[in-house]
């Protein structure tokens, strides 16, 4: 078993190095410099090859990757050519808002499948579950964005005004910055519309799954079992089902992050929240290529360790499986 | 059994396991049906599924006859009209530019079906290929093709999506249409990769494979012949519910400004565009977004009819 | 009865008394500032970077205004007032300024302000190796000498007109850096923001910024002028999209907004009527520009230029640009007629502008008939690229209406829509364009567009003149026209420039690109004066 995590744990490096490289090679790739953006009024051609030559982004693709690679491994994630910002900084103050964002969008995505799921298990087939499972269908079939706009008209334009539209304040502990608007309240205001916008889609896929693992299990025969000896149904399916249903859900939950990650940029772009999302986009359109390689770094390594947690959490799951 | 660990995708897609084939007949029902008939039969059954064929035909007809159905030109600017309210003459109201909405939605739907359709198309053509060649040749071939494919997977699909938009620079015109396709048929080529390959992997130590092998058929015709047919099920069902995906994701690059440019009527675009005038004209918002549901809940139910027609066990 | 009369009287004129007394105190309590509380600023554009002599952009100029001081502001009338300089004089022959400072100056370190200090910034700035943008605005500039730690001295090469306008509010105008705090920090110190390196007199001392999520300054407590500012902090967010934007300002999150988004105006008010929304003449052109020549040799910025296959040729840009572009129509849609259709290089709200517009009516007929003169017909057609960037929305509804009106006349505009780094990569690299429309900055005066439009004739040519026109005639316009101390004189002077500039159509205007702020009603003391001059020190909040 111990092996076993090594081995996972070794093979992160590999992953995690071929998506920023990837990444790397495509940002060079992008027709446009950003050395024409940062000397804006004052660009001539003479130094354009200066600044080219002192942020080394004169040398062959391979030196310069090995270079910001050399960095990283003295912790160093470089700084940005345009802002001369420390890339690490600017990653660790967007990283809570992201982070709250993804958590709690799994959160409602639970909090909406398990009861829905649980209600169309039980009662398969009746209106309920066909409302259910109608109601799941739509939320898959709306996107992010779409979402998002239609809670702000609900929300923020109408009702007058109810939730704000925009922007961020902290949570008590979370914010790095010396300047923050720090509210417990004013952070779940602000946090409400985005976190339900990213969330519903999942909610639904996780209802679809969650349902049809669970009426798996409520076949099997030591739930018809213990329905003999007894056990009422509502206790039937929360002990057995539910519990044996999890492991399919944590895979699926794994696999969602990376649509979480990518909704995350739309969602967080829509309701104008100073997460990594919109750290990331801005960055690539601006070409900035130390503040993509930090974004590409964080996302590709959350991505990497996520799925390690996720199959590594199966042991606890289920402890018929264990890893030779 | 251990799930295995497929990233990236839909779930949908990743759900299936590797079908070994269609499923056989339950006793007792006529055995000289065949599996296709069945599963058109059990479609034909299911309500969502056929509200589901019916929103997509619907959706075809409208693409293919947008210039019949759509009362006015899309990107005909009339600056007498701005900002109309929906009314007999302008039954979704016009924009800033006076363009009828209507005919914007109408047409706008081509380039969703557009590039919904060929990049999933794009993504088959080039991902089964890769995957038989894994799935059969094995060895290092496979390692390697894996490899890349894992790599492609490994990425946040609108974060690939969005680097390739901005490297390809994203243009009007069939040019850009092409782009937006391409960027998303390459996120989507490793499902039907790893699809395909699963499936292979599963029957490429069949009997008769082996016998065919002795008898000194080709490799390439045991593959198109016996192996191809076995996959087809899970790749209708994926790339049914891949399309719904990729007009998802062709509005979303839109909506970001790294789609369809405009003047291409593209219901993302057009739904950014007028946000900035959602408190007095909400609808010029509303409908262009409405327009991408519809069609993606199309798609979405037809998959899953198909899905549960062709193989009920995955109910 | 008799009795009650003077009791009445008195009681009246009490009461009379009384009513003036609240009166005036209210009169007067509503004139005195009041000290403290937070100005929240919002801004539709990230801040390049906070090396005030090196980056670009009007978000940081408004920084640099309130974070650093010059020698002299610029009033909306045109009258010059003291920053940091007392008093200044101007020798007979118009070589030598001699500006007297202030004693009680001091950077937000403690270092004194002093003449060595402007000296030094005025030799940074004119240096190459400093790479400022203003650095072509200090060409007159001779010398800096310090008389005397409080007299500071500049010799100029030639009489130059807009010294002081230069001065006070081209683009950042001179900011004083603080010699101690720049050597012995980096530049990317001050690029990124770190306060004890961005170090200068200003009423506002720099607390933090994270890009992204907001800049705050706080009060400088030993600010030269006292009592001021009134606020204790200005915190300023980046709220790129106007509708929310408008909804941080209905809830009352925002204070004051820098430049608003002229789409919207209408909706602001319907929708807070109380607030106070400025604006004045225009003073930035909106522009269609057509690109004259292209490198002879396929090398970019190549010095050898040859006519651009289209627009090279004068008849076709007067044809498309001065006859066939309907710039009423443009402003209707558009700007829903909040701008001033216009011909010149010079805006209405630009000093000594003038009014050229009927040197390009607008004639399809005489457009077409220009055209087929030229050869262009159905047999031959005219088909360019019009590229414009992302960056407002507004460029891309004029590019729509532009292909509208170019169909009128027969030619075929395509439209290439980019983002910002696209296009500044596009025109400043001397790269393929044909036409292109963009708003590119304001203009205080005539002459400080020269960066933007003379000829580009060596190496040492502004790579902001896009249209890369060659004919020097313009150089000599502007070289005469700074160097004209008469008012009289130059104001002739200014109207044969601007007839003559229409007349070749190396720059064609559309018209003014209007400018809006807006300030809840309890923000009080802001003195408007466009992009120019955005000072908060004397703002104050009555809540």
């Amino acid at each position: 078993m111990r092996v076993y995590i090594l081995r996972r744990l070794v093979q992160i490096v590999p992953t995690v190095l071929g998506i920023t490289f990837v990444v790397f090679l495509m940002m060079r790739s992008i027709p446009g410099d950003p050395v024409v953006a940062l000397l804006g009024d004052s660009y001539t051609q003479e130094d354009a090859v200066k600044a080219r030559e002192v942020y080394g982004l004169n040398q062959p693709i391979l030196v310069q990757y090995l270079i910001w690679l050399g960095k990283l491994l003295q912790g160093d994630w470089g700084a940005s050519i345009l802002t001369g910002r420390p890339v690490l900084q600017d990653v660790l103050v967007r990283l809570p808002v992201t982070l709250e964002l993804i958590v709690l969008s799994m959160g409602v995505a639970l909090v909406i499948a398990i009861p829905a799921a649980i209600i169309g298990a039980l009662r398969q087939n009746t209106w309920a579950d066909y409302t259910a499972t109608t109601v799941a269908m739509i939320g898959v079939s709306i996107p992010e964005f779409f979402l998002g706009v239609l809670l702000l008209l609900a929300f923020s334009i109408g009702l007058g005004g109810v939730l704000p539209s925009s922007g961020w304040v902290y949570l008590p502990g979370t914010c790095p910055m010396m300047v923050c608007g720090v509210s417990l309240w004013g952070n779940m205001q602000h946090v409400l519309m985005p976190a339900f916008a990213l969330g519903v889609g999942r909610a639904a896929i996780l209802t679809r799954l969650l349902r049809a693992s669970m009426l798996e299990v409520i076949r099997t025969e030591y739930v018809t079992t213990a329905r003999a000896k007894g056990v009422t149904e509502l206790k039937v399916v929360l002990k057995h089902a539910l519990k044996n249903a999890l492991i399919p859900t944590v895979t699926v939950m794994g696999l969602q992050v990376g649509f979480l990650i990518g909704g995350a940029i739309v969602v967080e772009t829509l309701f104008a929240m100073p997460g990594l999302g919109t750290f990331g986009i801005d960055a690539i359109i601006a070409r900035d290529y130390q503040q993509v390689q930090g974004f590409a770094l964080l996302t590709a390594f959350a991505f990497v360790v996520i799925n390690l947690v996720v199959d590594l959490s199966y042991t606890f799951l289920d402890p018929r499986i264990r890893y030779g | 059994m251990k799930p295995r660990p497929i990233s990236g995708g839909s779930l949908r897609e990743a759900e299936l396991p590797a079908v070994t084939g269609l499923a056989r007949p339950a006793a007792g029902e006529a055995r000289s049906e065949t599996p296709l008939a069945q599963g058109l039969r059990r479609l034909r059954r299911s309500t969502t599924a056929l509200v589901g064929v019916a929103i997509v035909l619907a959706l075809i007809v409208v693409a293919i006859f947008a210039d019949v159905l759509a009362p006015q030109s899309p990107i005909a600017s009339d600056q007498t009209h701005t900002f109309e309210r929906p009314s007999w003459d302008y039954p979704l109201g016009t924009d800033q530019l006076g363009r009828d909405m209507l005919s914007r939605v109408i047409h706008g739907s081509r380039i969703s079906l557009l590039v919904g359709v060929s990049s999933v198309l794009l993504a088959l053509f080039v991902g089964v290929p890769f995957g038989m060649i894994a799935g059969y040749y094995g060895g290092r071939t496979d390692t390697v093709i894996m490899r890349l494919m894992d790599l492609v997977l490994a990425f946040p699909i609108y974060l690939l999506a969005i680097i390739l938009m901005v490297m390809f620079a994203p243009t009007a015109g069939l040019i850009g249409t092409i782009k937006v396709t391409g960027a998303i048929a390459i996120v989507r080529i490793p499902i039907y990769a790893r699809l395909v390959r699963g499936s292979v992997l599963s029957i490429k130590e069949k009997e008769y494979i082996e016998a065919c092998r002795a008898l000194g058929v080709r490799d390439p015709w045991i593959i198109f012949r016996h192996v191809l047919p076995n996959c087809l099920a899970p790749i209708i069902v994926t790339t049914t519910l891949g399309i719904a995906t990729s007009i998802i994701v062709e509005a979303t690059l839109s909506f970001l400004g790294l789609g369809t440019q405009p003047p291409t009527p593209s219901w993302g675009w057009d739904l950014k565009a007028n946000l900035a005038f959602i408190q007095d004209n909400a609808w010029l918002s509303l409908f262009p977004g409405l327009a991408i549901f519809v069609t993606v809940l199309g798609f979405n139910l037809f998959g899953d009819g198909l899905r549960d027609a062709l193989d009920p066990r995955l109910k | 009865m008799r009795s009650t009369r003077p009791a009445l009287g008195l009681g009246l004129g009490s009461i009379a008394l009384l009513a003036l007394t609240f009166l005036l105190t209210d009169l007067s309590a509503a004139q005195t500032p009041k000290r403290g509380g937070t100005l929240r600023v919002s801004y539709g554009n990230e801040i390049a970077h906070l090396d005030f002599h090196t980056a670009g952009g009007y978000e940081m100029m408004w920084v640099a205004m309130n974070v650093g001081c010059g020698l002299v502001n610029i009033t909306p009338d045109g009258k010059f007032v003291g920053d940091v300089a007392e008093s200044w004089q101007m020798s007979p022959d118009g070589l030598l300024y001699t500006f007297k400072l202030r004693k009680n100056a001091l950077f937000h370190d403690g270092t004194q302000v002093d003449a060595a200090a402007v000296k030094f910034s005025i030799d940074r700035l004119m240096d190459p190796e400093t790479k400022s943008g203003m650095r072509p605005f200090y060409a007159p500039v001779h010398s800096v000498e310090v008389i005397d730690p409080h007299t500071v001295q500049i010799r100029l090469k030639h009489p130059y007109a807009f010294f002081l306008h230069m001065l006070a509010g081209y683009r950042t105008g001179l900011v004083i850096y603080n010699p101690v705090a720049t050597q012995k920090y980096t530049l990317q110190d001050r690029q990124q923001g770190k306060p004890e390196a961005v170090s200068g007199c200003g009423p506002f001392r720099l607390v933090e910024w994270v890009k992204g999520s907001h800049l705050v300054m706080d009060r400088f407590d030993k600010y030269f002028v006292p009592g001021l500012p009134y606020v204790d902090r200005v915190m300023i967010r980046v709220i790129k999209d106007p509708v929310t934007e408008m909804a941080a300002f209905k809830a009352g999150e925002i204070d004051f907004i820098a430049s608003f988004s002229p789409e919207h105006v209408d909706t602001m008010k319907a929708q807070n009527p109380r607030a106070r929304i400025m604006t004045g003449k225009e003073t930035t052109p909106m522009m269609a520009a057509m690109k004259v020549t292209v490198p002879k040799d396929g090398i970019p910025m190549s010095v050898e230029r040859a006519p651009h296959p289209i627009f090279g040729d004068l008849r076709v840009r007067k044809a498309i640009g001065c006859y066939g572009i309907d710039r009423k129509e443009i402003v209707k849609i558009a700007f829903k007629g909040q701008a001033t259709p216009w011909v010149g290089m010079a805006l209405p709200g630009t000093l000594e502008s003038v009014n050229v517009n009927h040197l390009c009516p607008y004639d399809p007929a005489k457009a077409k008939a220009i055209l087929a003169e030229v050869g262009y017909g159905p047999s031959k057609p005219l088909t360019f690229e019009l590229l414009t960037n992302t960056e407002k929305s507004v460029f891309s509804v004029i590019t729509t209406v532009i292909k509208e009106q170019m169909a009128r006349i027969g030619v075929t505009a395509n439209i290439r829509l980019v983002d910002k780094v696209s296009w500044l990569n596009s025109t400043l690299q001397d790269g393929p364009w044909d036409m292109y429309v963009e708003d590119l900055l304001s203009l205080l005066t005539i002459d400080s567009n020269g960066y933007l439009s003379t000829a580009y004739v060596s190496k040492n040519s502004s790579a902001w003149s896009h249209p890369r026109h060659t004919d020097t005639k313009v150089d000599d316009y502007y070289a005469r026209y700074a160097r004209e101390m008469d008012a009289g004189k130059r104001k002739a002077l200014a109207k044969e420039f601007l007839e003559y500039m229409a007349d070749k159509m190396y720059w064609n205007t559309i018209s003014g690109s209007p400018f809006y702020m807006v300030a809840q009603p309890w923000v009080k003391g802001y003195v408007y004066n466009a992009e120019f001059e955005v000072h908060w020190d004397n703002v104050w909040l009555d809540k």
